[in-house]
């Protein structure tokens, strides 16, 4: 795989959220969150439905407008409530320097395997048409796709389509990747190759952010773990102490509820 | 009705003539699906417009559209506008323009659940992956939508071909308008009227039936 254009920095702070807050209606979703993610972590989200997770990643992913704080990424404002020209303008250079991968995969569906993932290297960045095939063989090779470059997303699984949707993102060089509940989808059997392709992703040294329920992976591939509950950031610690000794009734609840 | 002697033979006799004018209608029903496609595309985008000015001027002009009966629309292109604004259209291009204008508002609302059938999560994954808005709308929306729209089409088309038909009215020489010639020179309207009648009736049904199979395979995907 190519370096990303700037070359990681472990340590420094890649994207982080500034006392971020986004509302919809009267529901406040996040409140006043904090965090800021280094890169090469792989940061796991972790909480109950409605915490406020997901919403976080859209944050950052520059697809949910934030009602007040700031998404800041290295040291630059990319996202605020009532977004400023400049705000904008940085948000547009840094668009295809964060990768999302979506619970329900968003493949386009008129569009083949490799088509899908050359789209945005051609059209966005300019690449041309034979060099963005070979490396988008390249992607499919690394997530065991290679055969399938020709279907149609109809045609693969669950698991293989969201393996795709990784392919798809990795293609445009992100130093970051979100995934928003890549595996919710998913039949169990389908879900261990996708994490594995997550693991080998994080083994890599990719900086990511990982909204799951996949305990196993929070735990074992994950170097932190934030508990997120009504829209708080309630614990931000290591993987070996959130599971072994979680700090808040909260979180030890969740845990708790999850081993019933 | 008893006593009535049918005449067959003044079909063949005018056939040229006849199928001169169903060339016509033809041509025009053509011609105005193609306008009307681009009409409708106006209307759409105007419709689903960030700007509540532009948004209010699709809406509106396609209710008045939908509303108001396509005869009156096409008797006030040909007799209003001229008067009104100068506008000098000669019969074939009144009913041109009326029809596709009319169709406009159909088929506008044909590519607007088109494209919100595509899911929102298409346009945010292109989002993500940093395509405009532009790119977004032509290269995933807009590719999707089509596919949805075409079998709508397909039927306004066939829409087309019978209210072209009204072309009679204001004297342009579509099939229907050379029946009412022809039947008011020879005096046989009943062997005229039912031949156009069948004639109508084996372009649109077979139209209208393969439209409904192509809608059934589409809705099973």
């Amino acid at each position: 795989m190519a370096e990303p254009a700037i070359p990681a920095q472990p340590g420094k702070s890649l994207i982080a959220a500034k006392n971020l807050s986004k509302s919809f209606g009267a529901i406040d979703v996040l409140k006043n969150v904090s965090v800021s993610i280094d890169e090469g972590e792989v940061v796991c989200v972790v909480g109950p439905s409605g915490s406020g997770k997901t919403t976080l990643l859209r944050c950052f992913a520059l697809l949910e407008q934030p009602t007040g704080g700031a998404v800041i990424m290295r040291g630059k404002t990319i996202a605020a409530s009532g977004a400023s020209t400049e705000v904008r303008q940085a948000a547009k250079r840094v668009r295809s320097d964060i990768g999302m991968v979506f619970q329900h995969f968003n493949l386009w569906p008129h569009f083949t395997v490799l088509q899908n993932i050359i789209e945005a290297p051609r059209r966005v960045k300019g690449i041309g048409r034979a060099e963005a095939e070979a490396d988008a063989v390249k992607l499919l090779e690394k997530v065991g796709l290679a055969d399938k470059r020709n279907e149609y997303p109809s045609r693969l699984s669950g698991g293989q389509q969201q393996r795709v949707a990784i392919a798809r993102a990795l293609a445009m060089r992100p130093s970051v990747m979100l995934f928003d509940e890549a595996t919710s989808a998913l039949d169990p059997e389908l879900k261990h190759e996708v994490l594995l392709v997550m693991r080998d992703l994080a083994a890599e040294g990719m900086t990511m952010l990982v909204v799951t329920h996949e305990m196993g992976f929070a735990r074992n591939v994950g170097s932190r773990v934030i508990f997120m509950d009504q829209g708080d950031i309630v614990e931000d610690s290591s993987p070996t102490s959130f599971f072994s000794a979680p700090k808040t009734d909260r979180a030890q609840r969740f845990l708790r509820q999850l081993q019933d | 009705m008893g006593g009535y002697r049918f005449r067959w033979d003044v079909i063949p006799q005018n056939l040229d003539f006849l199928l001169a004018g169903l060339q016509q209608t033809l041509t025009i029903s053509a011609i105005t699906l193609c306008l009307a496609m681009l009409g409708g595309l106006l209307i759409a985008v105007l419709d689903m417009s960030r700007f509540a000015a532009l948004r209010f001027l699709g809406l509106a002009s396609g209710e008045i559209i939908r509303n108001t009966p396509i005869l009156v629309q096409l008797l006030w292109i040909y007799y209003v506008l001229p008067v009104v604004m100068g506008i000098n259209l000669d019969a074939w291009w009144a009913l041109v323009i009326g029809l596709s204008i009319y169709s406009s508002a159909f088929i506008a609302e044909a590519y607007r659940a088109g494209i919100q059938a595509v899911p929102k999560g298409h346009r945010e994954a292109a989002q993500v992956l940093g395509l405009s808005p532009l790119q977004s709308f032509a290269r995933i929306v807009l590719p999707q939508a089509i596919r949805l729209t075409l079998p709508p089409l397909a039927a306004n088309f066939v829409q087309l071909i019978k209210y072209s038909s009204l072309g009679a009215v204001i004297s342009v020489g579509e099939i229907t308008r050379r029946g009412m010639e022809l039947s008011s020179s020879i005096f046989r309207p009943l062997e005229v009227f039912t031949f156009i009648a069948v004639i109508y009736f084996l372009i649109c049904w077979p139209l209208a039936m393969g439209i409904r199979l192509w809608e059934r395979r589409l809705s099973r995907r």
